[in-house]
């Protein structure tokens, strides 16, 4: 077993202009003092446990689907931010090869591992627990990390290459639709194949395995030593992408937030040099709100349980939950708040309104997509700035954000605007099920069905961080593209009404786990075609690209070029496909090789298969053999259906 | 008695697992085999089994045939299980023009009369409520329509309360894994096993090509 200690450590560059490890560690101080003072942080020692807790019964399973959920009474319980992960010394230390006698799952080497010796550690693990959804409510059964709903929030630093080792201690026999192997993805991570939670790269009860995150930008090669700053990502996600049952384990819970830090977003609002001075103390006037949708029903055994049912696709839902609660109330002190909304899905799309007392929609200035900064923000409301909402096809919210499933909408939301005393809610096109009348009076126009949650305007207090300063208007500007090498078309479809069987589809293919469906050089940019205009399609795909994040060149509708939207001018790494859309994009491939995923996020379509590989490879030898590989698998399909085959 | 002889007359016994969702959802409707046997679809198809269901219908020229063919295939895999502890039923989404004999010909005609397997007929309301509780997605697109679904396997393990799918026009390897993740749990020791020789495969790939293939 090497000695940690003796592992060449990463060398921490004092720089100019950009963060010294000095300025990393007042950060910490900083940002550790207000955690302490900070009210909206989970701060249950649970969160910190992390093996030998016994886990809870299985649950029974409700045997016919409830009409609905039990009623909850609204603006019960308090929004949260979920507790940061904790550091700490991984044992036995990780490695580069796989740890096989200490338990590690089968994995390639990590990618220059030498180059980016992990920094900091973190452990992560998959279980049973209980979380209880709202007050109201007992406690539900759920697999989270950590046995915690939502898990753990990773808060990482560029330049300080992470590992974080997922354990799985899933039961070995579940009475739920979950499957108890996990791949975890950090979406959107520029990471290595074997750090990247591919489909069918899935592990057991009993496993772990270390994901190597070494939290450089993308393009780091032709920028040494620091990346590019241009390059810079920030809200990401972690979640099972354990082929045709992400939607299972996903519901069940398997899924988190990600943050990365760096000059420009360095996670606190002092005046450093190059900050934006967003707000940004996480779990104070920064917060993920994770949305999802469950559906309940009591069991004999006096918990609430989560409805599932095993060969089902994960259930529609008719209770929205926000950070793991059921229409949480929020304090908030006059100031501006950030709030970096997800859809954790499984399958539902989100249209997002800011409803002031007066009932009217306010303002939310949105200033990043996905994980990346806006290069200016975009302020969305019904009025004003009405064009900016993409909320535009049926049902047209006017002034809302349409969050489809694993796409992040960081927002500012300005309270300063409001008296102390008044209340504002986020509000959710789809009406959810309440069962309980609003304890306090709803602004005119506003049904309790559709609150997501509600804000409680107060005034800021001595010791609360006063407000920052005003959003600058240039967040950042992206980096030049470089030109195309080459051009691909991916098709999302269903086969046609007239075709039998009817299948989800990406060019004509189902997922394969060992199938490349394309070829990529290292280190070259492609323009794609994501097109959902093909085959009389009907549905919709929210379509995700593993690896780096796209720019959108150009977007059509039924074939007719039409202008990009404003919210899809940013860099992104989801791309939403309605009926008839196709968008233009351009995506780099840099700094790392293996097998990545193209797929729809709506988790049901992606169990149903419509999801494919695609490989990077080192140099034109791995390249030819790519292309040897899918023309191989081309063949073999061609030729078990062939005709005289078949009759 | 030999151990061997002892082992090849035991017949497996099938346990359902505690949370399966039993005839209330499977239905215990009484179908008749292409070999013209009465049977129960839960009682003697399902209880405690590991099986890969598909629907089709004798006179489709489309995806069924390329379906059985691709059944065939796996079949030939898996022969040493089949008939013991895994076994294919295609029922017919057409029960009215298709009668057992019309099925035994079928199968007879497209050499899938092998052993494990069972095409099936029935009671039309019997066979739609089947295919709905199999495959129902909770979607009118998904459901409404008897073509849909019909290049799916549907895979279920009532031992172990396991449901999967697989599409019949993936590879043969592909499906072989998908009706694998249907298998009963294995030991972490076996698992550990198979780990390694995954790990093999992975090193060699990498030593080649530079990253791992895995294809």
């Amino acid at each position: 077993m090497p000695n940690k200690k003796a592992k060449p450590r990463k060398k921490i560059k004092e720089s100019t202009g950009s963060l010294s490890r000095r300025d990393v560690l007042k950060i910490g101080a900083a940002t550790g003092a207000v955690t302490i003072l900070a009210p909206n942080i989970i701060t249950s020692n649970k969160a910190l446990a992390f093996t030998g807790e016994t886990p809870p019964a299985e649950p029974s399973i409700c045997a016919t689907a409830p009409t609905s959920s039990p009623a909850t009474t609204p603006f019960l319980d308090t929004f949260t931010a979920p507790f940061p992960a904790i550091p700490q010394e991984l044992n036995p230390a990780p490695t580069e090869a796989r740890n096989l006698a200490g338990g590690e799952a089968e994995r390639a080497n990590h990618q220059r591992w030498n180059e980016f010796p992990p920094d900091v550690e973190y452990e992560l693990e998959a279980r049973a627990g209980l979380h209880t959804f709202h007050s109201d409510y007992s406690p539900s059964y759920i697999w989270g990390f950590n046995g915690r709903y939502p898990a753990p929030t990773v808060l990482n630093l560029y330049n300080h290459p992470t590992i974080v080792r997922f354990r799985n201690s899933l039961p070995i026999t579940t009475t739920t639709f979950g499957r108890n192997e996990i791949s975890i993805h950090l979406h959107n991570g520029h990471h290595a194949s074997e750090s990247d939670g591919f489909a069918g790269d899935f592990f057991g009860t009993g496993f772990w395995k270390d994901n190597h995150y070494p939290n450089i930008y993308a393009g780091y090669d032709a920028y040494p030593p620091d990346g590019d700053e241009q390059e810079a990502m920030h809200s990401f996600w972690f979640h099972d992408h354990r082929a045709a049952f992400t939607a299972n384990n996903n519901y069940l819970g398997l899924n988190g937030m990600f943050l990365v830090y760096d000059t420009k977003d360095p996670g606190h609002e002092l005046a450093t040099s190059g900050s934006l001075r967003l707000p940004g103390y996480y779990g104070i006037t920064d917060f993920p709100i994770i949305l999802t949708d469950k559906k309940f029903c009591l069991t004999e055994n006096g918990r609430t349980e989560l409805f599932n049912q095993v060969g089902g696709a994960a259930p529609g839902g008719d209770k929205w939950i926000v950070n793991g609660k059921i229409q949480p109330k929020m304090t908030v002190r006059r100031r501006k708040y950030r709030f970096r909304i997800l859809n954790t899905g499984p399958a539902k799309t989100y249209d997002i309104t800011l409803v002031k007392p007066d009932g009217s929609v306010g303002t939310v200035v949105v200033v990043g997509t996905d994980a990346n900064f806006l290069e200016h923000p975009i302020p969305v409301d019904a009025g004003a700035n009405a064009a900016n909402s993409n909320s535009t096809t049926a049902p047209i919210v006017p002034g809302g954000l349409r969050v489809s499933v694993a796409e992040r909408y960081d927002v500012i939301i300005d309270f300063s605007e409001f008296a102390a005393g008044s209340k504002l809610y986020l509000k959710e096109a789809q009406a959810q099920f309440v069962g309980v009348a609003s304890p306090d009076p709803l602004p005119s126009g506003l049904a309790i069905e559709n609150v997501l949650m509600q804000f409680n305007v107060v005034e800021r207090e001595w010791w609360f961080p006063p407000d920052t300063t005003s959003i600058p208007s240039t967040l950042t500007t992206y980096p030049t593209l470089p030109s195309t090498d080459n051009t691909f078309e991916w098709q999302f479809v269903r086969d046609p009404p007239t075709a039998n069987p009817r299948l989800f589809r990406i060019n004509g293919q189902v997922f394969d786990a060992e199938k490349p469906s394309h070829c990529i050089l290292k280190g070259t940019t492609e323009e794609w075609l994501l097109n959902n205009n093909v085959g009389g399609s009907a549905w919709v795909h929210p379509v995700h690209i593993h690896f780096e994040e796209f720019r959108v060149l150009k977007r059509f509708v039924n074939g007719v070029e039409v202008p990009v939207p404003p919210l899809m001018s940013g860099r992104k790494d989801v791309m939403r496909l309605e009926a008839g859309q196709g968008a233009l994009i351009k995506m780099q491939f840099r700094d790392f090789v293996g097998r990545y995923l193209i797929h729809c996020h709506n988790m049901n379509h992606e169990d149903a298969f419509m999801m494919v590989r695609w490989d990077i490879v080192p140099d034109q030898a791995g390249l030819l053999n790519c292309q040897q590989q899918m023309a191989a698998h081309r063949k073999e399909l061609e030729a078990r259906f062939r005709k005289e085959e078949v009759s | 008695m030999k151990r061997r002889e002892l082992f090849s007359i035991t017949k497996p016994s099938f346990h359902p697992h505690p949370a399966s969702p039993g005839v209330g959802r499977f239905t215990n409707a009484l179908l008749r085999t292409h070999e013209n046997k009465e049977v129960r679809f839960y009682d003697d198809l399902i209880r405690g089994k590991q099986v890969v269901v598909n629907f089709m219908y004798a006179e489709c020229h489309g995806a069924c045939p390329l379906v059985t063919q691709s059944l065939i295939k796996v079949h030939r895999a898996l022969k040493n299980r089949m008939g013991r502890d895994l076994f294919f039923y295609s029922i017919t989404i057409k029960p009215d023009d298709d009668s057992p004999a019309a099925l035994e010909h079928y199968a007879r005609t497209r050499r899938a009369n092998l052993p494990g397997w069972s095409f099936l007929t029935g009671n039309a309301f019997d066979i739609e409520t089947i295919r709905f509780r199999l495959f129902g997605m909770n979607h009118p697109g998904f459901d409404l329509d008897a073509a849909m679904h019909a290049g799916t396997l549907r895979i279920i393990n009532d031992g172990t309360n396991c449901w999967t799918a697989v599409e019949a026009f993936a590879s043969q390897k592909a499906i072989l894994k998908h009706i694998s993740w249907a298998d009963p749990p294995k030991s972490y020791t076996d698992r550990l096993l198979e780990s390694r020789v995954r790990q093999t495969l992975i090193d060699k790939d990498v030593k080649a090509y530079g990253y791992r293939r895995d294809v």
